[in-house]
């Protein structure tokens, strides 16, 4: 039974990776190249470590404890670039925040691999982060629309914007 | 007895008789649609079911665990995208390491595109992509003189905090490499590292009936024309009597 069983599953689930659209890396700008892009060079990183108080204010904002404890991250005297990463529904987006006097510059979204939510690349998404900074409880100081279909894609975006926003308030001291 | 009568008795007698037999499955269906609904803030998608005779029912056979990575006091071992670094288990679909080596404060953990970086208490603490290396793919990596030295397709480069790298010395690098598994390790970690399958998708295939192989949409199917038969009998019944009330 079970071998009459695997059969169909194994042809259900070929069929399914042709038919649906496929779950995979769309690199729509490689991370390098944004970090150059902002400063027209591409400087040596620096290290933000999440202390334990930095990872429950991370954790609160994430809803999960933040992947890793070292973050990377750029600057020069004004602006500061973050890549960050967060599951939207099943696989990790890749953003690009650029962080100017405690506001958010631009956002790029670099590497999207959901099979579907791409919309939160456009710019009618992203210029909505243009100038968001910190409210009080780490939130941002105003909303974001949504997406119809990408809801969990536009929470992880500002979920992102708020983590770099936070990152860029700590490096500062 | 009319016929109008007899039919009103029948559709009556078959409207119970297929509700009261498609209950449990309506119910089980109506459960799984909603849980299903709610899967992302139920965190469904990131939970998986480890069970060997779950992966055999899907087709997905199994990866066999052969080697471990091995230096000064840690182990990894990997198979089916999962990894066991000194005992402790990774998520999914980690890429397959090609070596592992102690430094003096973290252990860093390589695949052909990436480096995990993780303290000695097993946290990560940071996961190197392809635009943080000096180059791709890693073919090794190894210690030197307490640097972390990898050797890529361009070239053998060295760094002490995997951040900022310089072409190295290719003398006294003691090079990570595989070393096999006893057969006893190898049961041991087969069992640690079975296959998962994300709980959303049994969940979806059980709703769909896909679960139950080639027939089992065809079930489902059935008690969809159920349900439209109960619906549509149950519909006529209510205006008849209502009908019927109104004449009287």
């Amino acid at each position: 039974m079970i071998r009459a069983a695997r059969s169909p599953l194994a042809v259900l689930a070929l069929a399914l990776a042709l038919v649906a659209p496929a779950a995979r890396s769309e690199v729509y700008q490689e991370p390098a190249a944004f970090i150059t892009e902002v400063f027209g060079l591409l400087p040596a990183p620096k290290v933000l470590w999440l202390t334990k108080d930095l990872q429950a204010q991370a954790a609160a904002i994430l809803g999960h404890p933040p992947a890793q404890l070292r973050q990377r991250y750029w600057s020069d005297a004004r602006r500061s670039v973050w890549i960050l990463e967060e599951t939207g529904k099943e696989e990790l987006i890749t953003a690009g925040f650029v962080v100017a006097d405690g506001r958010i510059d631009h956002v790029r979204v670099l590497v999207y691999r959901e099979s579907r939510g791409q919309e939160v690349r456009q710019s009618s998404f992203l210029k909505q982060f243009k100038n968001a900074k910190l409210a009080p409880g780490d939130r941002l100081d105003r909303d974001i629309d949504g997406i119809v279909g990408a809801t969990l894609s536009v929470g992880a975006m500002e979920r992102m914007a708020r983590l770099a926003l936070l990152f860029d308030r700590i490096s500062h001291g | 007895m009319s016929p109008r009568v007899l039919l009103l008795l029948f559709l009556r007698r078959w409207h119970t008789r297929i509700g009261l037999a498609a209950v449990v499955f309506f119910l089980f269906l109506a459960v799984t649609g909603v849980v299903l609904n709610h899967a992302a803030e139920l965190g469904l998608d990131n939970r998986h079911v480890y069970a060997s005779w779950l992966a055999r029912w899907y087709g997905i056979s199994a990866e066999r665990p052969r080697h471990a990575f091995r230096s000064g006091g840690h182990d990894l071992i990997a198979a089916n995208g999962r990894w066991v670094l000194d005992g402790r288990l990774s998520g999914e679909k980690f890429p397959p390491p090609i070596g592992l080596v102690e430094l003096a404060d973290m252990v860093v953990v390589a695949s052909s595109t990436s480096l995990y970086l993780y303290g000695k208490d097993g946290v990560l603490i940071d996961r190197l992509e392809r635009n943080a290396l000096p180059g791709v793919p890693v073919q090794a990596i190894g210690a030197g003189a307490s640097q972390l030295i990898l050797r890529t397709a361009s070239g053998t480069f060295e760094s002490s905090d995997a951040l900022s790298w310089k072409r190295a010395p290719r003398d006294a690098i003691a090079w990570s490499s595989p070393a096999d598994l006893s057969a006893a390790e190898g049961e041991r970690y087969a069992q640690m590292l079975e296959p998962g399958v994300s709980v959303q998708r049994v969940l979806l295939d059980v709703h769909s009936g896909r679960f139950a192989g080639r027939y089992g949409p065809l079930v489902v199917d059935l008690l969809a024309v159920f349900l439209s038969v109960l619906s549509l009998s149950g519909a006529w019944l209510f205006f008849k009597r209502k009908h019927r009330r109104e004449r009287h």
